[in-house]
């Protein structure tokens, strides 16, 4: 039961993956690509967390904090940079 | 035994209702019409998705190793706390930028005050003039 | 244990006229000349001992796995030479200490000249082919510094760059072929090398070692066609062109012929080669002093010419010939050193040194005059002088020779030829200076010098005299020198007269026809003045020129500034070689066989292709651009996490932001588009390169991961608990195993950082008013919301880094990524709040947590030194902290630590300074209206 869910699951979060993608390639607007790069972000971290159920280890959760950690920090400095130009003044 | 049967179906569920949350969220943001209907999908629906799974996760090997771990805990709360703010810049830069809306889209930028999208001065709050 | 004082007390005196500087020039002079007599006596003291038949030698391993060792040995030759050396050179001192003008830094000379003094007392008392060649280069370098002396004048300049450039080309090309006798004789030992005669003649690169010694010896002892440097050098002040170029550096080739003789001479090339560049030198040399008209020139040339004699006897190298040579240089050590002080003399009582301008000072100065007519005459090879002694020697050898078979008669006919020239030029240099009545007055009114500057000159004319009238004297000294080059004592006899034989009647041609000669000069001059003049210095400064041209003209083309150019010619390099490599294995696949691809990877792989397309695609639009590079270097991050390398997706995660961040600083200040400015032509060229790069990498990568490496990698992953104490392989590798290479790499990091932070220091770049697309800035500065909660998670971040560095030796983690969390976090703080309210907040600056992050590493590091151990050894032990678990507190952490801090500090260093620059005066909004 729970294999089947797992890839149930893991195959959603490929396919938000692809449409992140998709709208990170046609924009049109800078706004749009960062909120699917940002996105994009937070299905990595769903990846892993899936990854780490599938091979049954705890091993990729560091890198799970930082993607939500670091992620978050380089769409605040995208946004920075479109609103002021300087992201630090 | 059964404890473990009702535990594997609770945490399927939450996986499968994270994923689903998280493909309805990015579908939204590839599908919907604007900017700002876009926003919604990804900042809510994924949130909610990612949550649903870190819990699974917590659960599972809460369930084999036997005590709780806060990293999970760690990343939900990191995520819960970012997320409104990146959704909160985002919206401030598609407002700011003036981005097209669809005819659906209640509230127009050209509603706002000027001075929340730049139009007029603002004082600085730290020199105090113009 | 006497011998290493004799260089060591040499070396002393290099300090010692530095240190005595302030006393005053006479105490100075003493002081300087106390050494150096202190040396001359211990090695006069050794001389019983090597009549005996003992060859005193001392011997300290240096760098033994070089075969470099701190040997010396004192036999016959090492003895003629030093007592040349130390002789000749006090002398020079008590004639420098009077020829030096009032103003001149006097001190500076003297511990010149004793550097010099100790790097040939180096040479001839060596007994390791390597330590002698190190002293050898000692006197390039001494030379150039006191050829240079007076570098206020182009001449001294030009002449002492020239001197040293080809005297430390012969220089290389010495020390090539020392290390091919070496290896040849299997050993650096002199005493080895010179009984390994047999081993290094039948060797097949005898012929390549033997033109590579060759050329640092006639480098050195200014043989044809190097001689040209030795003229030149005439800008040195008297002293040194007395003691460098006549009496003993340009003697140091001719001494390591003769040094190396017994194992290298006696083959037919060694004797062509040496004998014809002798003899070329003898006629050119002996031609030149003829013609020209400077007196140090005359000289100069004279000395090009017997250096070549010397050498004729060394390529004839029979045991008189050897004999002669030794004679030789001892008589012209003695001559031409009184010859050059008489020059200075004449040079500083007149204010002139040209012929044209001297002449009748017989009146003015009599006993410099018979001082220069008796060391002159010596020169010529008038009988009863030492000079006629060695000569005689030489013609008889010249004429015994059978080298060149039949035409055999034709050295003693040049070697004749030679002897005119030299009487006529001997005869020119009195005659014309001191007989001649003088057609223009010379610049000073001249006078006879002080009583002790005139005193080393007469030591050494009343020494070629007696030397001259009484041979006999030199036998013991010139007995032990031959045998040291023969390695077998040889029974000789020196005298005057040999009876009636050619060698007599060749000096007899030799002094009448030179006589004949000087009458005939002036008609020689209008024969020599047809050629056009040959300036040498010209020609070397031309092709010094030329080259540079050339360097330069390459240069150009290969770093004109564009970064294109060099990322073609590196990535070029690159693909050349990959590809070479890849074209010598059999086959792409190895034995293992290929993993199966599930659906997550071939979507990874397509995102990554699709992201890295879209970074090119979109390079012109750079924040779409950035945008798409962010994608690849989530996908391979991810892909490292999913092959089992959390450290090296933590590590990429956490660069991937920290560039992304410097790019937002830096896209600030250039324009949002790139113009389109590539040619057609360079964009298939950068395409091509790109494709084929990227078609090797990918070759090569596939061709690694199908084989089953066994490589270093099994040891790190066996050792890493036992001998780190770590179970992060990653981790220990970086602070344990390679700790070195890391404590290099974060030293460059913290010098990077303070590069770019002094760059940066007073920078002013204009700063746009609006985003591409004309919309003025957002005056919303610091978004509140922003604002609130960067603060709030300020202290989760670093609670997060606080975590993964201390886990960081046995799981994924580690100073490096702990550093660049801190760093990112403590920019968000920078990015919500602005650089004013921040740096209040934290009250210091980056530099020093940098530097102190590399002094802690490099403290680590020697800490080991206080237990024994060598540099970087770590220390380990378990102790278990509840709620984080069992914790390894290894030094390596605190090396760790360090790694950490210096991340830290080289970060923010960079980007909150290129953050500050804005802030002072931001063209914002608000001054607009």
């Amino acid at each position: 039961m729970l294999d089947t869910a797992l890839w149930i699951s893991l195959t959603l979060v490929l396919a938000a993956l692809a449409l992140n993608v998709y709208r990170l390639t046609v924009g049109p607007d800078m706004p749009d690509r960062l909120l699917a790069l940002d996105t994009m972000y937070v299905n990595s971290i769903a990846l892993i967390v899936l990854l780490g159920l599938w091979l049954n280890t705890k091993t990729y959760f560091e890198a799970a904090l930082l993607i939500a950690m670091l992620g978050f920090i380089s769409t605040v400095a995208v946004c920075k940079y479109l609103l002021r130009g300087d992201i630090i003044e | 035994m059964t404890v473990f049967v009702l535990l594997e179906g609770v945490i399927s569920l939450l996986l499968i209702a994270g994923g689903a949350f998280i493909f309805i969220g990015s579908l939204g943001m590839a599908h919907l019409r604007d900017f700002y209907m876009r926003l919604h999908g990804p900042t809510k629906a994924t949130t909610l998705g990612i949550g649903c799974m870190l819990i699974a996760s917590m659960l599972y090997f809460w369930v084999t190793e036997g005590k709780p771990d806060i990293q999970e805990m760690l990343i939900t709360l990191f995520l819960f706390i970012t997320a409104p703010v990146t959704a909160h810049l985002l919206a401030k830069t598609g407002l700011h930028q003036k981005l097209r809306h669809a005819d659906k889209t209640r509230g127009k930028p050209l509603e706002l005050r000027p001075e929340e999208v730049g139009e007029k001065p603002v004082p600085h709050p730290d020199r105090g003039h113009g | 244990m006497i011998l290493p004082w004799i260089p060591l007390l040499a070396l002393l005196g290099v300090v010692v006229p530095l240190l005595t500087r302030q006393r005053g020039r006479r105490f100075c002079s003493l002081a300087t000349a106390a050494p150096a007599i202190l040396a001359l006596l211990l090695v006069f003291s050794q001389v019983p001992a090597l009549l005996a038949g003992d060859l005193p030698r001392f011997q300290l391993a240096w760098v033994p796995q070089l075969g470099l060792d701190l040997a010396f040995r004192l036999d016959g030759l090492s003895l003629l030479f030093v007592s040349l050396i130390l002789g000749i050179g006090l002398l020079i001192l008590l004639y420098a200490h009077y020829y030096l003008e009032a103003h001149e830094p006097f001190a500076r000379f003297y511990s010149f000249l004793m550097l010099f003094m100790l790097s040939m007392v180096g040479i001839v008392m060596a007994d390791n082919l390597l330590l002698l060649w190190l002293f050898w280069e000692l006197t390039s370098l001494s030379s150039f510094l006191l050829i240079g002396f007076w570098s206020h004048w182009t001449d001294a300049r030009k002449g002492a760059r020239m001197a040293l450039t080809v005297t430390g080309a012969g220089g290389l090309a010495l020390l090539a072929g020392l290390l091919l006798l070496g290896d040849m004789a299997g050993s650096f030992d002199l005493g080895v090398v010179l009984e390994s005669r047999e081993a290094i003649l039948a060797d097949p690169r005898y012929p390549l070692m033997l033109v590579l010694v060759l050329l640092g010896a006639f480098t050195k002892s200014a043989q044809f066609p190097f001689h040209f440097w030795l003229p030149h050098a005439m800008a040195a002040p008297t002293p040194v062109s007395a003691y460098l170029h006549s009496a003993t550096m340009v003697k140091a080739g001719i001494f390591l012929m003769a040094r190396l003789h017994p194992a290298i001479a006696g083959s037919e090339a060694w004797e062509l080669i040496v004998t014809l560049t002798g003899m070329a030198t003898l006629l050119y040399g002996a031609w030149f002093a003829l013609l020209k008209t400077d007196l140090k020139a005359i000289l100069a040339f004279s000395t090009v010419s017997h250096l070549g004699l010397i050498t004729v006897l060394l390529g004839i190298g029979s045991p008189l010939a050897i004999l002669a040579a030794l004679f030789h240089i001892l008589n012209h050590a003695t001559f031409k050193a009184a010859l050059f002080m008489s020059a200075g003399i004449i040079d500083h009582e007149t204010g002139t040194r040209e012929l044209g301008r001297l002449g009748g000072l017989r009146r003015a100065m009599p006993v410099t005059a018979l001082l220069t007519s008796l060391t002159a005459a010596a020169m010529a090879g008038v009988p009863l002088f030492n000079g006629f002694l060695s000569k005689e020697m030489f013609f008889a050898e010249a004429a015994a020779s059978p080298l060149l078979g039949g035409l055999s008669w034709l050295l003693p006919v040049l070697a004749t030829l030679g002897g005119i020239l030299s009487v006529a030029y001997s005869l020119r240099l009195v005659h014309a200076v001191f007989f001649k009545p003088a057609r223009k007055a010379p610049p000073k009114s001249p006078h006879e010098p002080p009583r002790l500057m005139r005193a080393p000159v007469e030591l050494l004319a009343a020494l070629c005299v007696l030397v001259g009238l009484l041979p006999v004297i030199a036998e013991v000294p010139l007995g032990l020198a031959v045998e040291a080059v023969l390695l077998t004592p040889l029974e000789f006899h020196l005298a005057i007269w040999h009876g009636l034989n050619l060698p007599l009647l060749m000096s007899v041609i030799a002094l009448i026809a030179g006589v004949l000669l000087y009458a005939l000069h002036a008609h020689l001059r209008q024969f020599g003045r047809q050629f056009s003049p040959m300036d040498a210095r010209l020609i070397f400064e031309g092709a010094v020129q030329r080259l540079m041209t050339w360097s330069e003209r390459l240069t150009v083309r290969l770093e004109n500034g564009s970064l294109q150019r060099y990322m073609s010619w590196l990535l070029g390099a690159a693909l050349l070689l990959g590809a070479i490599g890849l074209l010598q294995l059999p086959s792409l696949a190895g034995a293992r066989p290929t993993q199966e691809a599930d659906g997550i990877l071939l979507l990874g792989a397509a995102l990554m292709i699709f992201g890295a397309l879209g970074t090119v695609a979109t390079h012109r639009y750079r924040l779409i651009s950035l945008l798409m590079l962010s994608v690849v270097g989530l996908v391979v991050s991810l892909t490292f996490a999913r092959f089992s390398a959390p450290d090296l997706a933590l590590t990429q995660l956490s660069v991937e932001v920290v560039t992304m961040i410097l790019l937002m600083l830096a896209l600030f200040f250039l324009p949002q588009k790139t113009p389109r400015e590539s040619s057609a032509g360079r964009n298939i060229r950068d395409l091509g390169l790109a494709a084929s790069l990227g078609m090797v990498v990918a070759s090569l990568n596939y061709a690694v991961l199908t084989r089953d490496n066994h490589g270093i990698s099994d040891f790190f992953i066996a050792n890493s608990v036992p001998g780190g104490g770590g179970h992060n392989v990653v981790n220990v590798i970086l602070v344990d195993f390679r700790g070195f290479d890391t404590l290099g790499e974060i030293t460059v990091l913290a010098l990077a950082g303070l590069a770019i932070f002094k760059l940066l220091n007073r920078l002013r770049l204009f700063m746009p008013h609006s985003d591409g697309e004309g919309r003025v800035w957002s005056p919303d500065r610091y978004p509140l919301i922003l604002t609130s909660v960067s603060q709030a998670l300020l202290p989760l971040a670093l609670l997060v880094s606080a975590f993964i560095f201390l886990r960081g030796h046995n799981l994924p983690g580690g100073g490096f990524i702990a550093g660049l969390i801190t760093a990112v976090a403590l920019i968000l703080v920078y990015m919500a709040r602005g650089v004013e309210w921040t740096q209040q907040r934290l009250d210091f600056q980056y530099q020093p947590v940098a530097i102190a992050g590399v002094a802690i590493a490099t403290l680590t590091g020697l800490g080991s030194w206080l237990f024994g151990r060598p540099f970087l050894t770590s220390a380990f032990g378990h102790f278990h902290i509840p709620a984080i678990g069992d914790i390894e507190l290894a030094t390596a952490m605190l090396f760790d630590l360090g790694v950490y801090l210096a991340v830290v500090g080289a970060t923010l260093m960079i980007l909150a300074n290129l953050g500050k620059l804005t802030t002072p005066h931001r063209p914002s909004k608000e001054e607009k209206h």
